[in-house]
């Protein structure tokens, strides 16, 4: 149990909120009430929409559908217009007349049915955007996605998100994202619910999903529902299509990189749908074209597959599996991959009532292959995930959700294995680590008045670090001590090892994270917003690089490391302007994160089988202020993001004594950006023509450059300043794309788009590291910058019938 | 469903300009330091009497060709057990020097500096190294295997905890190389360390004619720690290299804790031969 003072107050009232309201909801509404339920599904292709608005007309009685497109409302006996609405869909009224429960499944259609349509679209549209205590959340449509102007013409949700405020990168080149401030491992990434461990192909040049097999994307920067746990910083949660339930198609595209195929269509009569996706990257074929000895190369493939048994059951089946490979002049080979799998069934007690229970398996792994010295190392994480979950519509202003998960973890840091008799290098299994970690959460969606709405919640975390293997005793307690003669952390001294049972826990936590937002309503076209949360994360990336890497370990909370604790407060102001045809969200920030991991000079963490000597632990904050003003609708679509931000950590010494590292004193993270600015935007000029581009400005990456040099064994050795105390120059760049639309194929099945993009339209060389060192042939120290892409044109041809 | 997929040639443009350049930076200057090289090797086949400690002063970064010598210090070396002291006598062009010291494998030493009215101290082992038992050339091995290496065979001892510390330069090179091992994977096994200069380097690869020196060291696990990362820190700083530190070798200033010494004193067993390559008929 891992308490701190602050943490039993807002526990204790969010559990007398939680009854309070509750009982409240009862007593007021005791008269005659119905529920109207349902599913709404795309005319086109019958995928189930998330996030479509619900209402009776004139009133205020409403609310947005699941991730499975069901909804359920409730209210007094009556007349009514059902009114439905989604982003880049036509409105659909129907007349209801409500003096029983009503079924009604409702099927919308998009307005174009052009390849692409509208913009981002906030959490939902209009009215409900304003009402909904949600705050700090993103929604990407896929549409949106496909057309912002991307490097090499592959399209990239984490790119794409990155253009939004409080989302950033590590540089290019480097995967992963990070969100307001925070690390890459800090981000809970959710692919049909499995978790993805490492969200990008070739060190970060593309991201692991595949545009054409998503439906929609959305991501928590904070205020974190109470239904996701594990990680401190966001959420995001990518759903894959279900497959057209109407029609067989084909879509497809053909880029310079790579190219895609997905194939879906309905099964099981019309019971069912599925959809297979596959990616394929040939820069290995081009490379061996070029008489290249380095290959590398991705390949993905997504399934999905789902039946519906009868109206109130549901079976999902999702997969997916992706893959990199790398080989280096027959030197070694690299491969890694996530892998993962999903079975769902969604049952509908009653028109109140939803539940879904998931279970879930993912993986990620990674193989080195040393042809030279005939050895092989690999690495895993394995996940197996059991979920339940459930939503009580208990009547217009009022509805819960609670659910209960227990997630099984295998760790395995790292074994070596010679691949030959006369390999030098002797075999060796690092301890293979195990843990168990349960949640379990009550939330509640309240509208307290006709303008305040609240969403108010808990979760209670737990973890078990389980035995099986062997755990260092050291010297004093202390994995880590510093030698105040010398002034550096060294490794403790090892004194013996208990041994655990694979029966017995060696380490447990259990932390209560509540989850609070509430939106009051100023008038019918703005509001405020304001949140907390608290989050807790038992699983931590070991990383002391600049970026992360595909060779970088998980490893599990236990007897040496703590698991990471945030709390963010979050204030908001929202508002819709000029007939809604302009939005603007301004949000601010502050965010602290106990327990974060900090690396000692010099720390060795691959092949380490005591983590513990070779960190400390500390702790991070963050706050920042978002400013998002978009322009939705119209041939001119698109936004301008500003993030004034600031990410900083700090590592005292502690138990191991001494001042810590860098001094013990706040110094910046990696991934501090003090400006970021994105505007997006594109242009519909006809049915044949459309632009995109982006502006993208950020404050230059913290770095440590040298502050002196010294001759020591005939070589200059530089002199670093403290950690992180400088930076790389601005990153600015501007992209453009232009898309056309083959008239001929207007009216037929068969649609084609030629997409013409640059990325870095005036060739700016951006750095993505500066390098120090001596000329090998004057000796003279100078400064070396790599940049990673100059101007990069690309054509692609995507298809669809 | 249709199924006639039309393949369009497509029409690449790829103008990836992945390169590097050298740039203008501007950087900090730290405070200028007292860099202490008191590296006593002890080469195997001689009695190790004469032994030489440089001391400089540290420079800003992109200064070039100012190398401040330290002169007008006191430096002697102290043999712990006997508290023998040897007094190294200052050459004044920076450097000071004995020919008396006694080396002696796995015995502790201490050195103490006074200069400028502070007074450094270190302690250190001498750590013996095993014997270089073959060096020859091949192209098999290496990142490239089309150029030319050298190969050092030796075999590490049986117990556990070997450290080791490689010195290469070609004759005629400007900058030698530094390259570290430890046993951790390889206890107990013969060792092929094999060294070749990478053909995109500024300078070509080895061929027929060049004579490479070669210096294997036996070091201490402390100092091991500390020139691994002096040398993972040369020319590093890509996105995917650990955040640079200063680092803190082990000589102390009593006197005024903050002002440190750069640099190390080790004690060290060192084996040193130098290779000829030939042609071998590519």
């Amino acid at each position: 149990m891992n308490k701190t003072k602050g943490e039993t107050p807002p526990f204790k009232i969010t559990i007398c909120l939680i009854w309070l309201f509750i009982a409240g909801s009862m007593i007021t509404y005791g008269q005659q009430s119905h529920t109207i339920s349902g599913t709404i599904t795309d005319k086109s292709n019958g995928e189930t929409l998330f996030g479509a608005s619900v209402f009776l007309t004139g009133t205020t009685i409403g609310g947005v559908t699941n991730e499975y497109g069901f909804y359920s409302i409730t209210a007094p006996a009556g007349a009514y217009v059902l009114n439905i609405s989604y982003m880049g869909y036509t409105d659909v009224n129907i007349q209801i007349n409500l003096n029983q429960d009503v079924k009604r499944d409702v099927e919308i259609a998009e307005f174009s049915t052009e390849l692409q349509e509208v913009v981002v679209t906030a959490e939902e549209p209009e009215r409900a955007i304003l009402r909904k205590p949600e705050m700090s959340v993103v929604k990407m449509n896929v549409a949106t996605i496909k057309q912002t102007p991307v490097v090499l013409g592959e399209v990239d949700v984490l790119k794409s998100l990155q253009l939004l405020p409080g989302v950033t990168n590590n540089g290019e080149g480097t995967g992963g994202f990070h969100v307001r401030g925070g690390a890459q491992d800090q981000n809970l990434v959710l692919l049909d619910e499995a978790i993805i461990y490492n969200t990008s192909h070739m060190f970060g040049f593309f991201s692991v999903f595949n545009a054409d097999a998503i439906k929609d994307v959305k991501l928590y920067k904070g205020g974190i529902p109470a239904r996701f746990g594990g990680r401190v910083s966001s959420v995001l949660d990518i759903r894959q299509k279900d497959g057209n339930r109407k029609n067989y198609g084909l879509t497809g595209g053909i880029g310079v990189i790579s190219s895609r195929l997905t194939a879906e269509g309905p099964i099981f009569g019309d019971k069912g749908s599925f959809l297979i996706a596959g990616r394929r990257s040939y820069v290995d074929l081009l490379l061996a074209a070029a008489n290249e000895d380095n290959r590398v190369s991705f390949y993905d493939l997504n399934l999905k597959t789902n039946y519906s048994i009868n109206r109130n059951n549901k079976l999902f089946l999702s997969g997916y599996f992706g893959r990199d490979a790398f080989d280096f002049a027959g030197i070694f080979e690299n491969s890694y991959g996530n892998g993962s799998g999903n079975l769902r069934w969604n049952h509908i007690f009653n028109d109140r009532l939803f539940s879904n229970l998931s279970a879930i398996y993912s993986r990620y792994d990674y193989d080195l292959n040393f042809d030279q010295d005939d050895f092989e190392w690999v690495s895993s994480i394995t996940n197996y995930n059991l979920k339940y979950d459930m939503k009580y519509y208990l009547n217009d202003k009022f509805s819960l959700d609670f659910g209960v998960n227990g997630i099984y973890y295998d760790f395995d840091p790292g074994q070596i294995q010679p691949t030959s008799d006369t390999s030098p290098i002797n075999p060796l299994s690092l301890d293979q680590k195990r843990a168990l970690e349960g949640g379990l959460y009550i939330n509640a969606e309240h509208k307290l008045t006709d303008k305040l709405t609240a969403q108010y919640g808990l979760r209670y975390s737990a973890f078990s670090r389980l035995g099986g293997q062997p755990i260092t005793e050291y010297e004093n307690g202390l994995p880590v001590v510093y030698n105040a003669a010398l002034g550096i952390y060294e490794r403790g001294e090892a004194i013996g090892e208990t041994d655990f049972a694979r029966s017995e826990s060696i380490q447990t936590y259990g932390n209560f994270e509540p989850r609070i937002s509430l939106a009051y309503l100023l008038n019918e076209e703005s509001s405020v917003k304001a949140g907390f949360s608290r989050a807790a994360q038992y699983i931590h990336l070991l990383s002391n690089t600049t970026a992360v890497t595909p060779l970088d370990v998980w490893t599990p909370s236990g007897p040496f490391i703590e698991p990471q604790l945030s709390n963010q407060y979050a204030l908001g102001y929202f508002r819709n302007f000029l007939d809604r045809e302009y939005s603007l969200e301004v949000e601010a920030y502050y965010k602290t994160v106990d327990n974060r991991i900090d690396y000692i000079d010099g720390s060795e963490l691959i092949g380490q089988n005591t983590i513990e000597t070779e960190i400390l632990n500390g702790e991070m904050r963050a706050y920042g202020l978002e400013v998002l003003l978009r322009k939705n609708v119209g041939d001119l679509t698109g936004w301008i993001a500003y993030t004034l931000s600031k990410s900083e950590q700090r590592t005292p010494g502690g138990a191991a004594g001494g001042p810590g590292i860098n001094n013990g004193d706040w110094y910046n993270t990696n991934f501090d950006r003090t400006h970021d600015v994105s505007i997006s935007g594109s242009y519909r000029l006809n049915d044949q023509w459309s632009f995109g581009s982006n502006l993208i400005f950020q404050t230059g990456r913290p770095v440590t450059y040298p502050n002196g040099q010294y001759l020591y064994e005939d070589l200059s050795i530089a002199s670093f300043a403290p950690r992180n105390s400088d930076r790389l120059p601005a990153y600015h760049r501007v992209d453009a794309s232009i898309t056309f639309t083959p008239k001929k194929y207007k009216d037929k099945r068969f649609k084609g788009e030629w997409v013409l993009s640059v990325y870095n339209l005036y060739n700016r060389r951006n750095a993505a590291s500066i390098s120090f060192g001596q000329n090998i042939e004057t000796g003279a120290n100078e400064a070396t910058r790599t940049a990673i892409f100059g101007i990069v044109p690309s054509l692609t041809y995507n298809f669809k019938f | 469903m249709k199924t006639t997929i039309q393949f369009i040639p497509i029409v690449i443009l790829v103008v990836l300009a992945s390169c590097t350049d050298v740039v203008d930076v501007e950087i900090q200057t730290g405070p200028e330091r007292l860099v202490v090289e008191a590296s006593i090797d002890w080469e195997k086949g001689t009695n190790g009497r004469v032994q030489t400690i440089r001391l400089r002063k540290s420079t800003p970064f992109f200064d070039e060709d100012t190398i401040l010598d330290v002169t007008g210090a006191s430096v002697t070396v102290t043999h712990d057990a006997s508290g023998t002291n040897f007094v190294f006598t200052d050459q004044n062009d920076g450097s000071y020097r004995t020919s008396s010291f006694q080396p002696v494998i796995g015995q502790s030493y201490s050195l103490r500096i006074a200069y400028n009215g502070e007074v450094y101290t270190a302690q250190e082992t001498l750590t013996p190294v095993t014997d270089i038992t073959n060096v020859f050339q091949s192209r098999e091995e290496g990142f490239e295997t089309d150029i030319l290496e050298v190969n050092v065979v030796f075999t590490d001892p049986d117990i556990e905890g070997d450290n080791y510390l490689f010195k290469f330069q070609r004759q005629g090179d400007l900058l030698p190389d530094l390259e570290y091992a430890e046993d951790e994977f390889v206890n107990g096994n013969e060792i092929e360390w094999w060294y070749e200069i990478d053909d995109d380097e500024d300078i070509p690869p080895f061929r027929a004619g060049d004579v490479v020196d070669i210096e294997m060291y036996g070091i201490s696990r402390a100092y091991y720690d500390y020139i691994k990362i002096l040398i993972d820190q040369m020319g590093g700083m890509g996105i995917f290299d650990t955040t640079p530190v200063a680092v803190k070798g082990n000589v102390i200033n009593a006197t005024n804790p903050e002002n440190y010494a750069f640099g190390y004193f080790r004690l060290t067993e060192v084996d040193r031969t130098s290779y000829t390559f030939v042609e071998d008929g590519q």
